[in-house]
C-alpha cells in the first residue's frame, strides 16, 4: 500500500521535473584559472562575479569573472593574507560582504569583502610548483607566469579552536555559523572534537560541546536547530577508531540522534539544503570502487531517503545544492563534479571528466554561484574552473 | 644501580635449583653457571639484564611528518614542528610528549636502506638480510632471544604483539619462534589449558615418569630437547596470568593512552619486566598512500603517550638504562605528497629512533637535504643498524652460524655499528 | 688447479676398484667398515637393537610409519630368524615405500619453505611423479636424468623453484646431486675451496636459458612446462663496483664443474627466438644446453655424482653422512669419517647401476643399521655409528603414526576439522638449521592442548581407548597392548606397575585415565623420534 502510494508520488512528480528547464545541459567550463602553488582546496562566490579560492599552504586570492563567457580568463585581483596552513573551508555571507575562512592553523578569519582592497601589490607566481618541479628533477625551468595583485588583511577573528579545523556551515539569514576542529588532548582523556556554534553578527561564541571523534562533515539547519557532524578517527586496528554520524542540539549542545547504526561509512561532508527539506551527507575518504555516493537523509528523522549512484571513485570531498531546490552537486576524488536531481536522486550529468590514471587528483571544493549560474570547482592541481551552468 | 625485583618473578625452578647470585643491589640474578659452562656467572649476568623493545610501524611511518620535518617546503605537509627539551632537535607538533623525552632519543636521519616494499622490506628491517637472499634468516627477535634469553625462564624470550615480522627465528630453529600475543594479553591458540589442573598435574606426573624412564639408556639431545620443550610449555601455562593485564590496565592507561597499542606498550614494560629479553609490538595503520596526515595524525596521537609512557614508565623502573627501545618500520615515505593526499614508499632517507639501553640520547644523527631527497651525511644501512642494536645489547654483531655447511653472519659483511649512537 | 685433476685421479681408482667389487655382499662391507671405524676411534658400540626398536626404525624409514599394533604383535611372536630380513623385503614392496622415499627427496629437493614459493608451495604432482619413479624402482641416475631434463609431465617442478634464478639453479644442482657447495663463489671466488666465480657462473649457464611457462590450473595441480631458449648467456663483471651505468658484464660460456666449456655450435644469424605461450609445449631449442648438463650429472665419469648418492642414501637411513652436511663432499676440507665405505658405496651403486632398492637393502640389512638405540652417545648422530641415529618423525610421517598408534578412522576428521596446517607449522621444521633438533614451544602447546590430539587419545568406538576401555582383560593386558600400539613394544614391568596404577586409580573415570595414558605415550620423546 504505502509503496503504491510513493510510486504514485513519483508519477506525480516526474512530470513537473520534466517541465524544469535546468537539466544543465549546456553546462560549459569557460575560465580554468592557473593557480599551483599548491592544491587549491576552497572556494567560495562572492556575489555573482567574483570568485574566492584558498589553497593547502594558507594563501587566497579572488578573480573578478568577466560577464561575458567569451571573454579572456581573467587575472586574480586580491590576495587575501593571515592563514599559515591548508585553508579547508571559505563561505560567504548572504549579504556577500564577508568571507569567511576555516583552516589547519587553528583559525577562523573574517574578511571584510567591501573594503577598500588596495593597500598594497604582491606578486604572485602562479606556476610556482612547475617551476619547482622542473628545478627539483633538474629539467628545464619555465618562465614565471608572474600578476601583480592587492593584498587584503584579516577584518576579524573567530577564537576558540585548538587544532584543525574542518567544518564551517551558516545559516542561510548568516547569523549563525558553526565550526567543528579535531581536538586532539593529553593521554588521559578521550580524543575528542570540539563543535563552537557563533553569533555570526557579533563575533561571538554561543555553545560548545565535544564530540569523540574528530568532525569531518558539519552542517548546520537552516533554522540554526540542527547541527549534523560526522565523525572520524582513520587507524585500523586499534580500539580508538571511530566514525560516526550525529545529529546535535545547536542550542544546548545535547545529542538528538546517532545516525551511525544507518550510516557506517566515514562522511566526508554534509549540507542542508537552504529550504531545510534536505539533509545530504556524501562518504569520503578511499573506500573501494565507486564508493563516494550522496546519502538524502529525512532532515528531521535522519532516515536515509535515498542514495545516489554512481558514486565518485575514491570518495567524495564537496556538495553544494543549487539555488533551483531541485538539484545537489557533488565533487569528488575523481576530477568530476555530478549533477542529481533531488526528488529521485537521478544521476543528470557530470561536468568534468576523470583524469586519467589509477588515481585522479581531487576537486577538493565547489561552490554555486548565488544566481545558480555558475560553478567554481577547486582543483587539486593547482586550478579555479568557472563552468556557466545556464545562460 | 640495579633494578630490583625485576627477573627474578618468572625464573623456571631448576634455575632457583641451582642457586641464585646476590648482586649489590639485592637483585637476586639467576646463576646460569651451570647451564653455560664456558661462561663465567658474572658475565652471564650482565647480559640477562640487556633487554631490547622493537616498536613496529607497520607499513612504514613518515619520517618528514614525525622527525624529520620539513616546515615551509613544498614537501613539508601541514604539521608544524615544535622544540624539543634537547636544543636544536625539533619534532612534529602531535609528537608532545615525546618532544619533552628527546634527550632520551638518539633520531637517525639518515636512513638509507635497499628493499622498497612490504613483504621484502619487513623481513629486511627484521633481520637485515634481503628477503631474496633465500637464505632463512632469523629476525632480530630471535637472535636477541637466543643471546640474551634465559633458556630456564617460564616466560618465552620472544613475543610479538600484531602481525609485523615475516621471517621468524630462521636458522636458529623454533627454540626463539616469536611467541605471538593480542595487545591484550590474549594468548596463542592452544595455551589455554584445555584440561582441568587435577588432569593436567596426573597426566604430567605420568609423561615425567616415562622420561625418566626413557632418559635412562637415551642419552642424545633432541630426547633432552624435546623434554625441555614440555617443561617450557607447562611453565607457560602456569605463568600466563602475566599476559593479563587486566586489572592494571585502567591505571596504566592514563599514561599509555586509551589504545590497543598503547597497551601493547604497558604489556611490553610488563614482559621486559618479568625478564623477557625481546618484545615486539606493532601498530598499523601507516602505509597512508593515501590521507597520509589524517593517518598520521591519528597514529601520533597513539604512537605519543603509548611511546613516552613506556620510556618513563621504563625510566621510573630503573629499567631504561639496559632497555633499549627501536623504533622503526619497513620503510619511510616519500617527501612528494601525492594526488591522494598520501606518501609512498621511501627508501633514500628516512628516519628510526633508538632510546634507552646502550645509545646515546638527545642527538639527530646524519641529516637530509632541505626537502628530504637525499641523504645528505652519515648514511645508515640496515647492516650498520643491526650491528649497532646488536652492539648496545652486548652481542656480537659478527656472531657466525652456519646453516648446513654455509656460514652466515649476525649482520652481513661491511656493517659497522655507529659508534657515535652508542653510549 | 688442483681439483680435475684430483678428481680425474679418483675416478681411475673407482674403475679399477670396480674389477673386484661384488666379491661380498655390501652389507658386509659396512659391518667390517664400521667396526674397523669403532675399534680405531676405540668407541663402544650399542648391542643389537631389540626387533620392537628395529621393527618401528625400518617402518618409518622404509614406509614412513609406525607398525600397527597386528604387525607389531606378529614380527615379534614370529621366531624365524631371518624374520628381519623378510620384513625388509616385504616393506621395500609395500605400496608405501614410493610414498615414503618420495617424500623424504620432496625435503631435499624442496624443503618446506621452498624457492618460488607461490608457484612451488603445492608440488602434488612432482611428489606423485616422484613416487611413481620409486615404485617401479627407476634407477637413480634415470631419475636425476630426468629431473634435470624436465620433460616427462611431474618432473618440471624442480626448475620451477629456479625460475628467471639460474644461479640459485646452479647451486641447488651442484648441492643437490653433486654434493658441493658452490654458492660462495658467487659472489667471490670460494675463501676455502678451489671454486671461481667462473666455475660458478659456468654452471649458471647451463640454467640461463630456461623458461618456466605456467600452463594455468588451481594451486598444487598447476602445470607447468619447462622450455629453453637459443640464446641468452650469463653476464659476469669481476666486480660489480667496475661497471660503468648500463654495462652487465661480459657474456660467460656455460662449463661443467670442474671440467671443460661446453662447445656448442653458433648461433645461426638472424635467428629469431619463437615466442613462448603457456598452454602449448615450448618449441625446442636449436641446441639443448639443459640436455648436456642432464647427460653431464649423471654420466659414470661424473667424479660427484655417484659419491654424493652414496653420501645421501647413507645419511637418510643412518642419520649422518660420511661428510657431514651431507651435501658438502665436495670441500678439500672434509675428510670422510669411512672413506673407504663411501668409496665401497659409491663403486655399487655405479656397479649396479644405480638400482636404489638394491642399495637401500644392503645398508638397512646391515648390523650398522640394526645397531640398539642406548648407550652414554649424546649426538642425536653419532660419528662413528656407534648407537642408532635419532630423528624426529616429519609431519608426514608422525599423522599416519598417530592414527595407526590408536586405530584412528580418517573420517572423523570430516567431522572434527583438519588440523594438518597447525601441524605442518608447529611440526614442520623441528631444527637449528643445522639440523639439530628443537623442540618448540608451540609443538608442546599444541600436543597439550589442542583438540586434535585429544581425539586421538579419547574413547571412540573401534579405537585403541575404546578397546582398552570395553575390552574384559586384566589391567596388565591392557597396559602392553597400549604400549604395543602406540611404541611397537611391551611394557618394563616398572612402566606396567605405574601404568596400572595409575589406569585402575579410579573406576568412575577410567575412559579419562585411559585418555591420559594414551596422550602421555603420544606425548613421550620416546613417540616423537624415529631412533
Amino acid at each position: 500500500m504505502l509503496r503504491l502510494l510513493t510510486l504514485g508520488m513519483i508519477l506525480i512528480v516526474v512530470p513537473v521535473t520534466q517541465a524544469q528547464p535546468a537539466s544543465f545541459a549546456d553546462a560549459k567550463l569557460v575560465w580554468t584559472l592557473p593557480w599551483d602553488a599548491d592544491w587549491v582546496t576552497a572556494v567560495s562566490f562572492v556575489g555573482n562575479d567574483r570568485i574566492a579560492a584558498a589553497n593547502k599552504v594558507g594563501d587566497m586570492l579572488v578573480w573578478n569573472l568577466p560577464a561575458a563567457p567569451g571573454d579572456k580568463a581573467p587575472q586574480p585581483a586580491h590576495r587575501l593574507a593571515g592563514h599559515t596552513n591548508e585553508i579547508t573551508r571559505l563561505l560567504t555571507t548572504p549579504d556577500q560582504r564577508r568571507l569567511i575562512s576555516a583552516s589547519l592553523d587553528h583559525s577562523i578569519l573574517l574578511w571584510d569583502m567591501k573594503a577598500d582592497l588596495t593597500e598594497k601589490a604582491s606578486v604572485v607566481v602562479l606556476n610556482e610548483r612547475a617551476r619547482y618541479e622542473a628545478e627539483s628533477r633538474k629539467k628545464k625551468m619555465p618562465a614565471a607566469i608572474e600578476v601583480t595583485v592587492s593584498v587584503q588583511k584579516k577584518s576579524g577573528e573567530l577564537i576558540g579552536h585548538k587544532d584543525w579545523v574542518l567544518g564551517l556551515s551558516m545559516t542561510p539569514d548568516g547569523k549563525t555559523l558553526v565550526s567543528g576542529a579535531d581536538r586532539v588532548v593529553g593521554p588521559k582523556k578521550e580524543k575528542e572534537g570540539e563543535i563552537i556554534v557563533w553569533d555570526l553578527p557579533a563575533g561571538k561564541e554561543v555553545r560548545r560541546w565535544h564530540t569523540k571523534g574528530w568532525p569531518w562533515g558539519l552542517a548546520v539547519s537552516p533554522d540554526g536547530q540542527t547541527v549534523v557532524a560526522s565523525e572520524r578517527i582513520p587507524l585500523v586496528f586499534d580500539s580508538g577508531s571511530r566514525s560516526a554520524l550525529m545529529l546535535w542540539n545547536a542550542q544546548t549542545g545535547e545529542m538528538k540522534a546517532d545516525l551511525s547504526k544507518e550510516i557506517k561509512e566515514r562522511m566526508s561532508g554534509a549540507a542542508y539544503s537552504p529550504d531545510g527539506k534536505w539533509l545530504a551527507v556524501c562518504r569520503g575518504g578511499e573506500a573501494n570502487g565507486l564508493s563516494g555516493k550522496i546519502t538524502l537523509l529525512d532532515p528531521a528523522t535522519g532516515k536515509k531517503l535515498r542514495e545516489t549512484a554512481p558514486g565518485h571513485l575514491d570518495g567524495a570531498t564537496d556538495m553544494a545544492f543549487h539555488p533551483d531546490g531541485k538539484h545537489i552537486f557533488s565533487a569528488g576524488r575523481d576530477t568530476t563534479v555530478k549533477i542529481w536531481q533531488l526528488a529521485d536522486g537521478k544521476h543528470v550529468r557530470d561536468l568534468g571528466q576523470g583524469r586519467g590514471g589509477q588515481f585522479k587528483d581531487w576537486i577538493c571544493a565547489i561552490a554555486i554561484s548565488p544566481d545558480g549560474r555558475r560553478l567554481a570547482a577547486a582543483d587539486m592541481a593547482g586550478m579555479v574552473h568557472i563552468w556557466v551552468l545556464s545562460k | 644501580m640495579f633494578p630490583t625485583n625485576t627477573t627474578g618473578e618468572h625464573l623456571g625452578r631448576r634455575a632457583f635449583l641451582k642457586g641464585a647470585l646476590a648482586t649489590a643491589g639485592g637483585m637476586a640474578v639467576a646463576n646460569w653457571g651451570g647451564l653455560f659452562n664456558s661462561q663465567t656467572i658474572a658475565q652471564e649476568a650482565a647480559r640477562q639484564n640487556k633487554r631490547c623493545i622493537l616498536l613496529w610501524a607497520n607499513g612504514g611511518a613518515s619520517q618528514i611528518d614525525t622527525f624529520d620535518m620539513k616546515p615551509g617546503r613544498p614537501t613539508g605537509g601541514p604539521f608544524r614542528p615544535i622544540q624539543s627539551n634537547v636544543n636544536g632537535i625539533q619534532v612534529c607538533e602531535y609528537l608532545p610528549l615525546m618532544a619533552r623525552m628527546t634527550d632520551k632519543l638518539a633520531i637517525i636521519r639518515s636512513m638509507r636502506t635497499q628493499s622498497p616494499d612490504h613483504p621484502d622490506g619487513i623481513y629486511h628491517m627484521h633481520t637485515c638480510y634481503k628477503q631474496n637472499d633465500r637464505m632463512p634468516h632469523p629476525e632480530i627477535g630471535a637472535m636477541i632471544a637466543k643471546y640474551l634469553g634465559n633458556p630456564e625462564a617460564d616466560l618465552p624470550s620472544f613475543v610479538r604483539m600484531g602481525s609485523t615480522g615475516n621471517a621468524g627465528s630462521g636458522y636458529l630453529g623454533p627454540r626463539f619462534e616469536p611467541f605471538h600475543i593480542g595487545q591484550d594479553g590474549r594468548l596463542p591458540y592452544f595455551s589455554e589449558p584445555s584440561v582441568t589442573p587435577q588432569v593436567q598435574e596426573r597426566r604430567t606426573d605420568l609423561l615425567n615418569f616415562m622420561e625418566r624412564e626413557h632418559a635412562r639408556e637415551h642419552r642424545a639431545e633432541a630426547f633432552e630437547s624435546h623434554r625441555l620443550a614440555e617443561q617450557r610449555a607447562l611453565r607457560l601455562m602456569r605463568a600466563r596470568q602475566v599476559f593479563n593485564t587486566n586489572e592494571e590496565w585502567p591505571r596504566a592507561r592514563d599514561r599509555y593512552g586509551n589504545s590497543t597499542f598503547g597497551r601493547g606498550c604497558f604489556m611490553a614494560r610488563k614482559l621486559i619486566e618479568a625478564g623477557v629479553p625481546f618484545v615486539e609490538v606493532g601498530q598499523e595503520n601507516y602505509d597512508s598512500h593515501a590521507d597520509n596526515f589524517t593517518v598520521h595524525k591519528a597514529n601520533m596521537d597513539v604512537l605519543d603517550p603509548a611511546w613516552s609512557g613506556l620510556l618513563q614508565d621504563l625510566q621510573e623502573r630503573n629499567l631504561l638504562a639496559n632497555t633499549l627501545v627501536v623504533w622503526m618500520g619497513e620503510v619511510g615515505r616519500t617527501p612528494y605528497i601525492n594526488n591522494r593526499a598520501g606518501r609512498d614508499h621511501f627508501i633514500r632517507a628516512w628516519t628510526i629512533v633508538l632510546a634507552g639501553g646502550g645509545v646515546r640520547g638527545g642527538q639527530a644523527y646524519g641529516s637530509t637535504d632541505r626537502d628530504g631527497r637525499e641523504v645528505v651525511d652519515n648514511p645508515v644501512t640496515e647492516g650498520d643498524l643491526f650491528a649497532t642494536i646488536y652492539t648496545a645489547l652486548g652481542i656480537n654483531p659478527r656472531v657466525r652460524h652456519y646453516v648446513g655447511a654455509r656460514p652466515i653472519w649476525a649482520t652481513p659483511e661491511g656493517s659497522r655499528p655507529v659508534r657515535a649512537l652508542l653510549s | 688447479m688442483p681439483g680435475p685433476r684430483i678428481f680425474s685421479l679418483s675416478v681411475l681408482m673407482l674403475v679399477s676398484s670396480l674389477t673386484h667389487a661384488g666379491d661380498k655382499p655390501l652389507r658386509q662391507v659396512i659391518d667390517a667398515e664400521i667396526k674397523a671405524g669403532w675399534q680405531k676411534e676405540k668407541v663402544a658400540p650399542a648391542a643389537r637393537s631389540s626387533d620392537s626398536v628395529f621393527l618401528r626404525r625400518v617402518y618409518l624409514d622404509l614406509v614412513g610409519v609406525i607398525p600397527s599394533y597386528d604387525e607389531t604383535t606378529t614380527f615379534l611372536k614370529d621366531a624365524d630368524s631371518q624374520k628381519r630380513q623378510k620384513v625388509i623385503d616385504k616393506l621395500l614392496a609395500d605400496p608405501r615405500y614410493g610414498p615414503q622415499q618420495a617424500h623424504y627427496w620432496d625435503l631435499v629437493l624442496f624443503g618446506r619453505r621452498p624457492q618460488n614459493i607461490f608457484d612451488t608451495r603445492k608440488h602434488d604432482s612432482f611428489t606423485k611423479w616422484m613416487a611413481g619413479e620409486f615404485v617401479k624402482n627407476e634407477p637413480y641416475d634415470r631419475i636425476v636424468k630426468k629431473m634435470l631434463s624436465a620433460e616427462e609431465e611431474g618432473s618440471e617442478m624442480f626448475y620451477v623453484q629456479y625460475r628467471n634464478a639460474p644461479e640459485e639453479a646452479a647451486t641447488a644442482v651442484a648441492r643437490v646431486f653433486l654434493g658441493t657447495q658452490l654458492q660462495c663463489a658467487r659472489c667471490h671466488d670460494h675463501p676455502f675451496e678451489h671454486w671461481t666465480q667462473k666455475d660458478f657462473f659456468g654452471m649458471a649457464g647451463f640454467f640461463v636459458r630456461l623458461v618456466v611457462t605456467d600452463n594455468g590450473g588451481p594451486e598444487g595441480k598447476r602445470k607447468f612446462k619447462i622450455g629453453e631458449k637459443s640464446t641468452g648467456d650469463v653476464l659476469f663483471a669481476a666486480s660489480v663496483k667496475d661497471l660503468k651505468p648500463g654495462q652487465k658484464g661480459d657474456p660467460v660460456k656455460p662449463k661443467f664443474l670442474g671440467g671443460a666449456e661446453l662447445k656448442e655450435p653458433e648461433i645461426p644469424k638472424g635467428f629469431k627466438e619463437p615466442p613462448l605461450k603457456g598452454g602449448v609445449a615450448p618449441p625446442k631449442p636449436s641446441f639443448s644446453r639443459k640436455e648436456k648438463l642432464a647427460e653431464w650429472v649423471v654420466a659414470k665419469e661424473n667424479p660427484y655424482f655417484a659419491k654424493a648418492l652414496a653420501n645421501r642414501i647413507w645419511s637418510q637411513f643412518m642419520g649422518r653422512g660420511f661428510v657431514h652436511p651431507v651435501d658438502d663432499l665436495g670441500s678439500e676440507q672434509k675428510v670422510p669419517s669411512h672413506p673407504a665405505l663411501l668409496k665401497a658405496i659409491a663403486e655399487r651403486l655405479i656397479e649396479h647401476k644405480f638400482d636404489l632398492k638394491l642399495a637401500i637393502r644392503e645398508i638397512v640389512n646391515s648390523d650398522a643399521y640394526q645397531i640398539g638405540d642406548t648407550g652414554p652417545a649424546t649426538e642425536a648422530m653419532p660419528t662413528m655409528y656407534e648407537r642408532a641415529r635419532v630423528r624426529p618423525l616429519s609431519v608426514e610421517e608422525l599423522m599416519p603414526s598417530l592414527r595407526v598408534a590408536t586405530a584412528y578412522d580418517p573420517a572423523w576428521m570430516k567431522n572434527t576439522g583438519d588440523y594438518s596446517e597447525y601441524f605442518m607449522r608447529y611440526f614442520g621444521e623441528p631444527n637449528d638449521g643445522q639440523g639439530h633438533f628443537q623442540g618448540s614451544l608451540s609443538e608442546h602447546l599444541f600436543l597439550n592442548n589442542a583438540p586434535m590430539i585429544r581425539q586421538f587419545a579419547q574413547p571412540r568406538k573401534g579405537n585403541l581407548a575404546d578397546t582398552l576401555v570395553t575390552m574384559k582383560a586384566p589391567w596388565e593386558e591392557k597396559v602392553e597392548r597400549m604400549f604395543l600400539s602406540v611404541l611397537s613394544r611391551t611394557p618394563t614391568a616398572v612402566e606396567r606397575e605405574r601404568f596400572v596404577k595409575h589406569l585402575s586409580g579410579d573406576a568412575k573415570i577410567a575412559p579419562q585415565l585411559v585418555e591420559e595414558a594414551i596422550w602421555v605415550l603420544l606425548s613421550c620423546s620416546e613417540f616423537r623420534f624415529n631412533r
